[in-house]
């Protein structure tokens, strides 16, 4: 418990902090925190996973640490929103890119999500970025847009094109990751609100998600496949949650996808936005991949038995499910 | 407009509520209700022919008679099902029909949006009951295949179309459909081409044209029949209602950019009519006269003349009336072989003669003859498209009579000839399907006598 709190504690530095060092110990706070949660299995893959984000993350730090101090030498200012030198800005964007998995820096992120067990996958994907994108929200006039716009189309292309291959459900999350931060990104510069109600949303369904893989405790298509037989309501709302992910309307995840369209033909981006547009369908061809396996069809399996229920998360997932799915019209 | 929305809606929780034993017949019912009331909607009062207006929805003489035909459809679905479905849990038959409901709902907010984003959204909507209707209630392997296809398919579609919707709205200020008419776009630089085309390509894939139309056999066929149904009659008159909403807003451009498309629209109805005499596959060959027919209508809505839009809407309900009820057909002989090869169910004329009425009546529609409607569609178009270029006639012409040969070759094989040794055992037909059947044809004949109804607000 005492890293939970730290984790809390170390997201809420970031979230006040206005010096860049304070900032930069809220997020190395969150890394070391974040490390024994990992390591807790003493599995040799939860060490190897551990060992990758604790470097790539350290690595991300320092980067940042670096950008800022170099910002307080050509311009004597430490406060956050002073940033003055575009270099830094640059740097900084890069640092926080690396440190939340945006393409190109998104290597770490699918081999670290297999290491892990469900629910500290859970928590990387989704406290983890809320920290990063504090500072991001903060920052945004003086990031370079084009360089925001890279790496979101980047981002989404490969989220799309890296999920197909998978069968293992965390690597498909950790792309599906990649793809939505690379939609958030991109809005960054236009408009911050967006880009804050897409990660709230982003949130929700991840969060969603993982509980449904939770309580199948499944963590392969394979053994997603009897989800039906364990129970026929969950698999349904799997199927909603996850074509909600792929941004179908009348989801909810169609929502953000659209404000998003929206604004970037507002600034005369039609191009990236059809770019962007047409790689969501790669992505959602792995997440109705996904529908099949679960809903949409019965794999042979002999055991036709109704099996014991498991209480323990379900809580939560009835108030997630009904923010995740339910549709909205206009 | 809520009297028919507010009731379809609360189907979803009759469908939830009701005992397992009234459950097919109080859904029936309350579907045939509403599809009566919805009847209403063929009376138009205003000038402007925008009626039954709210901020949201309204419904003008071109988006009644499709209406109409939702709802009509609704109840014909559900009978249509009963059969297959009467051996599944009871909670798997609520869901289907729950699913129905949903695809319903949306359906008639899209014929009744107002602006052209609710139309969207509610198009795109309808692709998720109708899938998962697709890929698992269907019978083969090959749907989940057909499934990702149509999602595709329609998505890489309209998801340019979304962003062309917002361009256009950042240009003119509102979407709203009563308005886009007036509104002057001047369209003359390269990037409004691709405008243009963004524009269009979402509804030439759903109606579908012949280049695109690869989705359309393999959806139809592996679809169980509700769903083959609601796609052939009204999921692909969804793209030529959205064509024709936003092909008023395209002019100049259309003049000129709108020649590949026609080449592909003709063309296809030559190539589609050909598919269909060597097909095997009994709703194969449906889903080929239905692209066939759709060409027609594409090729009618893209030179815009009053004849071609009237002509257009009329083939539209036309055909999706006969389409629907060819499909009903090979569903029932589906259901006594379990088998959709056409070899295997010829010369039923004799075991079951009724039926060979219905499968008379209904080539005979398909094949446009005089008087049906389908004829009175096809005339109107092929008569525009003569007008337009003279060269048409042949094509058309041709298709009509390859048309009329695969029509009659259906009919030749599926009731004629001689009856094979293995049906010793088929059941007679139920009044259940009588009833499905005759309610899919005495509106086909009844609106030979009104035509005006359909006729849209161009003549």
């Amino acid at each position: 418990t005492i890293f939970i709190s730290s984790l809390g504690l170390g997201t809420t530095l970031t979230f006040i902090g206005s010096h860049w060092l304070l900032v930069w110990m809220g997020l190395e706070i969150n890394t070391l925190a974040i490390i024994p949660l990992m390591m807790y299995q003493h599995h040799p893959r939860a060490v190897e996973a551990t060992t990758k984000y604790f470097l790539t993350q350290a690595t991300a730090s320092t980067l940042l640490l670096f950008a800022s101090m170099t910002n307080a030498w050509t311009s004597g200012e430490w406060n956050l929103l002073e940033m003055s030198n575009p270099t830094s800005a640059t740097l900084i964007t890069i640092a926080l890119a690396l440190k939340i998995g945006l393409a190109p820096m998104h290597f770490w992120l699918p081999e670290v999500l297999q290491g892990l067990n469900l629910t500290t996958g859970l928590i990387l994907t989704t406290w983890q970025k809320l920290a990063p994108f504090a500072i991001l929200l903060q920052l945004y006039p003086l990031l370079n847009p084009n360089l925001l716009l890279f790496l979101g189309i980047s981002s989404a292309l490969i989220g799309g094109w890296g999920g197909l291959n998978q069968t293992q459900l965390r690597k498909i999350l950790a792309y599906s990751s990649i793809a939505h931060l690379g939609w958030m990104i991109t809005i960054l510069h236009y408009s911050p609100n967006l880009t804050q109600l897409n990660l709230i949303l982003y949130i929700i369904m991840t969060l969603t998600t993982f509980l449904l893989f939770k309580m199948f405790n499944s963590t392969k298509i394979n053994s997603i496949t009897i989800s039906t037989i364990k129970s026929p309501l969950l698999t349904t709302i799997t199927l909603m949650t996850l074509l909600s992910l792929g941004g179908l309307p009348p989801l909810t995840g169609f929502m953000p996808k659209w404000l998003i369209l929206q604004e970037l033909t507002k600034q005369n981006l039609a191009i990236p936005a059809t770019i962007m547009a047409l790689t969501t369908l790669l992505s959602l061809f792995f997440y109705l991949r996904l529908c099949y396996a679960t809903t949409l069809t019965m794999s042979p399996n002999p055991i036709h038995s109704m099996s014991t229920w498991r209480t323990k998360s379900s809580q939560p997932n009835l108030t997630l499910l009904i923010a995740s799915s339910i549709s909205i019209l206009l | 407009m809520l009297k028919i929305l507010i009731p379809t809606i609360m189907l979803f929780f009759v469908s939830w509520l009701t005992p397992k034993k009234w459950l097919w017949t109080i859904i029936t019912t309350h579907s045939l209700l509403i599809a009566s009331l919805s009847l209403l909607w063929f009376k138009w009062n205003t000038d402007m022919g925008w009626d039954f207006l709210n901020q949201y929805l309204g419904i003008d003489p071109l988006s009644a008679p499709l209406l109409i035909l939702t709802c009509w459809l609704l109840p014909l679905m559900i009978l249509a099902s009963q059969n297959h479905m009467y051996m599944e849990p009871i909670i798997r038959q609520r869901t289907y029909i729950m699913l129905l409901i949903s695809l319903q709902t949306f359906l008639i907010l899209a014929f009744s949006a107002t602006e052209m984003i609710m139309f969207y959204v509610t198009f795109e909507a309808t692709l998720i009951p109708t899938l998962i209707i697709i890929t698992r209630w269907g019978n083969q392997t090959e749907r989940l295949n057909a499934g990702t296809y149509f999602l595709f398919y329609t998505l890489m579609g309209s998801l340019p179309l979304l962003i062309a919707l917002l361009i256009m709205q950042n240009n003119i200020g509102s979407l709203s459909m009563l308005i886009m008419q007036y509104s002057q776009l001047d369209l003359t630089t390269w990037a409004d081409k691709f405008w243009w085309t963004a524009c269009l390509t979402a509804f030439l894939v759903k109606m579908p044209l012949y280049g695109v139309h690869l989705w359309l056999p393999k959806a139809h066929v592996e679809a169980p029949i509700a769903g083959s149904m609601i796609l052939a009659a009204i999921l692909l008159k969804l793209g030529g209602y959205g064509m024709m909403r936003i092909i008023v807003m395209l002019n100049p451009l259309t003049k000129e950019m709108a020649y590949p498309f026609m080449i592909l629209a003709i063309w296809g109805i030559i190539m589609t009519s050909s598919i269909c005499l060597r097909q095997t596959d009994l709703k194969s060959m449906i889903a080929y006269s239905s692209v066939s027919h759709m060409g027609l209508v594409a090729g009618a809505i893209l030179i815009q003349t009053p004849w071609s839009f009237a002509g257009a809407i009329t083939l539209m309900i036309a055909h999706g009336l006969i389409s629907s009820t060819l499909f009903c057909l090979a569903n029932t002989n589906y259901e006594r072989m379990h088998s959709r090869t056409l070899l295997l169910a010829r010369g039923t004329q004799i075991i079951l003669p009724l039926m060979a009425t219905w499968w008379f009546l209904t080539n005979l529609a398909n094949l446009a003859l005089p008087p049906t409607i389908n004829l009175m569609g096809e005339l109107l178009i092929i008569t525009s498209l003569f007008n337009w270029s003279n060269w048409t006639i042949l094509l058309t012409g041709f298709g009509v009579l390859i048309t009329a040969s695969y029509s009659l070759y259906m009919f030749l094989m599926t009731q004629r000839g001689p009856t094979p040794q293995h049906l010793l055992s088929i059941y007679p037909t139920h009044t259940r399907e009588h009833l499905l059947l005759n309610l899919h044809l005495i509106p086909t004949l009844l609106l030979i006598l009104k035509p005006e109804l359909i006729w849209g607000w161009t003549c």
